[in-house]
């Protein structure tokens, strides 16, 4: 296999910048990628991988900075440019038309013609050589909806080469893998490797990034953390250069005074993960943090106690009293709010003004006969913003037009303003500066002071060491262990939230 | 919002003032124009007021990000309902049918049960070829077989027996008939049986009882012959149901209808333009086969719902004559247009629909349940079209069930978009809703006056409310732009 000069990377990034109204998604970025390696990209969610990725592979444009494909500056406005440079992004979502065969999906939009009529013929035989240079011996005929997940990913990687892409980035390709698909997976980004394809590998699974990188790269807050060659590649490693900074210095955490028991849990399945049944219990007064990787059920089991999502069965209990949650108008009027992952989506309606928005769950208990009272809700709405700094000229401008973090302070008013029993959040700082972190930090702490009880889901470690007084770590769905704070370690976390992936290294 | 409404308020304006010149003698006399004569403007009102219940219907269902397509062929329903309730049938007291009329024996074999046909009473046979034929009962032999005093002409396999009692006099100058006691009350007919075998019918204007007699006033002279010998039965007027009664039962009946709809797209998911097409064309086809393909009305009733639809509230007279006046239907569409404004912005499901229409997921994770907030858009803007619909039928008087109300669900969809509703949903006003409709009524209007040939209206309609579409998204476009300056700005 001919290595190419180590002058000359196959792909070259340097100085990259990028932001969004509000947030500062990557700045000054530096990374290399030679021919016939695999580079893990890895950090926590919001460090900057997927927007990274994006760049790569012509979906957005940086602001500044530069992206050399052997050697020469490029350009990518489109996904086209990319991939006719050689690069092809594998999305985590499988972007395959599933009522399409195999060898379609490979030839989608550059379809082999023949006097103008597709030539199935061709299809069908280059289709066949692809997928045996993967190892995978179906009929390109096969529809794809007939496939499992692991065969539409390697459909996926097929239709990357064929467009001859020898940069393959794959975004968390193992997400919805089984074990034995995931070996297989391996089996074959080895063999593209030696075929000399480059291979950016995204993943949250620690122990796959150490079983299959040459070398890895660590993005933290869009920023390089460092880079990592093989023989530094260790969980520890990789672990301090994603969590790295100075934790005590954001969070505030007040001792918490033992409280009665807000909400308790038994024996809850929830319909993503039907097989584990869910116990916990958070005390009035007391934040508790649920860790644990993407997918490990987490948000399902906040959605469930809202009632955005229908318990296959289990009992909660709040404040002692057995609850029926068919919805979250049930939740709400139990005193459970929930601020959810998907700020844009569920937590605030863009178009609507900070008032209207924070009025928006009460507004039923201050109107008359169903008349609003407007005087009423403009003393709230004031109130609110005064006490959660939301930073903006008025409370009648869009919410659409604030940053994250004030969007995420309306979310927190709209709940505040009906006094909530059980806080619930969802990934609370996400793509959110600094600074409004630390208030929300600091607000959650304080409300906790008053008697609240928080329960908060976060894939930052920090997040969940610096606030929690008590932590429960999934994975796949169960709980797999409880930490108090003064059992919290880095490590303790991290080998809980991956206990069966990383089976055979928690050891070492 | 503001913006919105005054841009089309503007537009409105424009159209106005331009037809004014165009159709005026001289351009520069617009107050002489044919535009705005008093009755041109009349008729303007009197359509701005029934489209403008539609579009404000159709509103709430557009405000929460859906359509509802089946509403011309509701109002088209809801007419033929209301013609139906209000059906006004007369109908003898008594009645009995005839198994068999054997001559020879003078015997009439009828279902009528023991002693109902009392002897020396009068009886009318209609039927077969001895239509007509009076006789006097002499006995009744067994149950239901009489025996009469008079020969029949010849046998009859079947027919009806009329129970009739004699007239015992009229007085032409009065147009009182006196007759033997029996049930009446005023608006019932007297069926009037000439000795010639003519019969006529009159209706009843009073009753009044004078010493086992009745004195009826009739409403017209039943003619000269009536004297000697004539008999009568009174025919009973039957309503279906009261007015205010049938109003309701439509009401509720395009309310259920709403429900559906309301359900089906928000239980089940259904995309609500499918949904609301199945309707557009069932109701037509449950209209059609109602009344089975024949146009309905409201007959004698006309003249008492008339008014509701065409009236005019005199403003100006000359004399007795109305040179101007409001059209009755106005003063409701301001009433229904206030109320749904005050419910779209001062109640809290109507700031729920705002919110569940511009992202339903957001404010059902604010607890509204914006699922029973979608359905009451959907029977609000069913009901509207059932009020409308009734409306339009008592203005037509005489509705042709597979062509009234065609296509009115897109002249209302488009007056609400021109009004401001956004198709993507949360936005929206009543006010902006009524102006848009009446650009709408001016536009038809234009064509009319201008002579220009009627086959363009489609197009001339479709190519104002696209530019008014296309109008508003640049000025979207632009105010998203100065958004995004202003973030950029920011950071």
């Amino acid at each position: 296999m001919p290595a190419a000069p180590q002058s000359q990377p196959r792909l070259q990034v340097e100085g990259i910048s990028k932001s969004f109204p509000g947030v500062r998604a990557l700045q000054n970025v530096e990374m290399h990628l030679q021919q016939g390696e695999v580079l893990s990209v890895v950090g926590e969610n919001g460090a900057g991988k997927s927007t990274l990725m994006k760049i790569l592979a012509g979906v957005q444009r940086q602001d500044s900075g530069s992206v050399r494909v052997d050697g020469k500056t490029v350009s990518f406005a489109s996904v086209s440019d990319a991939m006719d440079a050689g690069i092809a992004l594998i999305h985590q979502e499988l972007n395959l038309a599933d009522n399409l065969t195999i060898g379609a999906n490979i030839f989608l939009g550059r379809e082999p013609r023949r006097l103008g009529l597709i030539d199935e013929r061709a299809i069908h035989r280059e289709s066949t050589r692809f997928l045996k240079r993967i190892g995978l011996s179906l009929d390109p005929g096969t529809l794809v909806q007939d496939l499992t997940t692991g065969q539409q990913q390697m459909v996926e990687i097929a239709k990357a080469l064929s467009i001859d892409a020898r940069v393959l980035i794959m975004d968390e390709p193992t997400s919805s893998l089984s074990a034995a698909e995931s070996e297989r997976l391996f089996d074959v980004i080895r063999d593209l490797r030696s075929q000399g394809v480059s291979i950016v590998y995204i993943s949250h699974r620690l122990a796959e990034v150490q079983e299959l990188s040459d070398r890895v790269t660590v993005l933290r807050d869009g920023e390089l953390a460092g880079h990592l060659a093989e023989d530094q590649i260790t969980h520890g490693n990789l672990v301090r250069l994603m969590v790295g900074r100075d934790v005590s210095r954001v969070f505030s955490r007040t001792p918490f005074p033992a409280g009665k028991v807000a909400v308790e849990v038994r024996g809850l399945r929830t319909s993503t993960w039907p097989a584990h049944e869910l116990n916990f219990a958070v005390h009035s007064g007391e934040i508790v943090g649920i860790a644990g990787l993407v997918g490990a059920g987490r948000t399902e089991v906040l959605r469930t106690l809202f009632g955005a999502d229908a318990p296959l069965s289990g009992e909660i209990r709040i404040r002692g009293q057995k609850l029926t949650v068919t919805s979250p108008v049930d939740a709400i009027e139990s005193g459970i709010a929930l601020v959810p992952e998907d700020r844009k989506q569920q937590g605030v309606v863009l178009d609507m003004t900070i008032r209207e928005n924070i009025s928006l769950a009460s507004i039923h208990r201050t109107a008359r006969s169903g008349f609003m009272n407007f005087a009423a809700e403009r003393r709230q709405s004031a109130d609110m913003c005064e006490q959660l700094r939301v930073k903006a000229p008025a409370d009648t401008i869009r919410t659409g037009n604030l940053s994250g973090g004030n969007q995420q302070k309306v979310v927190l008013g709209k709940w505040l303003s009906m006094k909530p029993h059980l806080l619930l959040l969802d990934e609370p700082t996400r793509g959110i500066d600094i600074g409004a972190k630390q208030e929300i930090y600091q607000l959650m702490d304080r409300l906790a002071a008053e008697g609240i009880a928080i329960l908060f889901v976060s894939s930052e470690l920090e997040e969940i060491m610096g606030l929690s007084d008590r932590v429960i770590i999934m994975h796949e769905g169960c709980i797999t262990g409880e930490l108090s704070r003064d059992q919290l370690t880095e490590q303790a976390i991290m080998t809980l939230a991956t206990r069966q992936a990383s089976a055979a290294n928690v050891q070492n | 919002m503001r913006g919105k409404i005054l841009g089309i308020l503007s537009v409105l304006i424009l159209l106005c003032l331009f037809l004014s010149m165009a159709t005026a003698e001289h351009w520069y006399e617009p107050l002489s124009s044919k535009f705005l004569k008093l009755d041109n403007i009349m008729n303007l009102l009197s359509r701005l007021s029934l489209y403008g219940i539609l579009g404000i219907g159709v509103a709430f269902v557009i405000i929460t990000g859906g359509i509802d397509l089946s509403i011309g062929s509701l109002v088209c329903l809801s007419g033929v309902l209301l013609s139906i309730l209000l059906n006004v049938n007369y109908e003898a007291e008594s009645t009995f049918a005839v198994k068999q009329i054997t001559a020879t024996q003078q015997l009439i074999e009828t279902t009528a049960a023991a002693g109902e046909i009392p002897s020396d009473s009068i009886v009318r046979f209609t039927g077969g070829i001895g239509s007509g034929v009076v006789f006097t009962i002499a006995e009744e032999v067994s149950p239901g077989v009489l025996r009469v005093e008079e020969l029949p002409p010849r046998d009859e396999p079947e027919g009806e027996l009329t129970l009739a009692v004699p007239v015992r006099s009229f007085d032409v100058e009065t147009l009182t008939a006196e007759i033997s006691e029996t049930a009446a009350k005023a608006g019932d007919q007297l069926q009037i049986f000439l000795p010639n075998g003519a019969v006529s019918v009159q209706t009843i204007v009073s009753v009044s009882a004078d010493s086992g007699s009745l004195r009826l006033q009739l409403e017209r002279d039943p003619g000269k012959k009536y004297h000697t010998g004539s008999y009568a039965a009174v025919l009973r007027r039957d309503q279906f149901m009261p007015i205010p009664l049938a109003v309701l039962c439509v009401i509720a009946i395009t309310a259920a209808v709403g429900l559906t709809h309301g359900l089906l797209i928000t239980r089940l998911k259904l995309q609500p333009f499918v949904v609301t097409l199945c309707g557009l064309l069932m109701y037509r086809g449950i209209s059609r086969w109602l009344t089975g393909d024949n146009p309905a009305g409201f007959g004698e009733l006309q003249e008492v719902l008339g008014p509701v639809a065409s009236g005019r509230l005199p403003v100006l007279l000359r004399g007795d004559e109305v040179l101007f006046g409001i059209p009755i239907p106005f003063f409701l569409l301001l009433g229904l247009a206030t109320v749904a404004s005050v419910f779209l912005t001062r109640t809290i499901w109507g700031r729920y629909l705002l919110a569940l229409g511009r992202s339903e997921e957001a404010a059902r994770f604010s607890g509204i349940n914006t699922q029973r907030v979608t359905i009451l858009a959907y029977v609000i803007c069913s009901v509207m079209a059932g009020i409308s619909g009734m409306l339009f039928a008592i203005e037509f008087s005489s509705i042709s069930p597979s062509s009234f109300g065609n296509s009115f669900e897109l002249y209302a969809i488009a007056a609400a978009v021109l009004g401001g509703c956004s198709l993507r949903g949360g936005e929206g006003s009543i006010p902006g809703v009524v102006i848009g409709t009446a650009v709408m009524m001016v536009l038809y209007n234009l064509i009319m006056l201008l002579r220009i040939p009627q086959s363009l209206e489609y197009t001339i309609i479709g190519a104002v409310i696209l530019l008014g579409v296309l109008g508003d998204e640049l000025v979207r476009r632009a105010a998203a732009g100065q958004r995004l300056r202003q973030d950029r700005n920011r950071n």
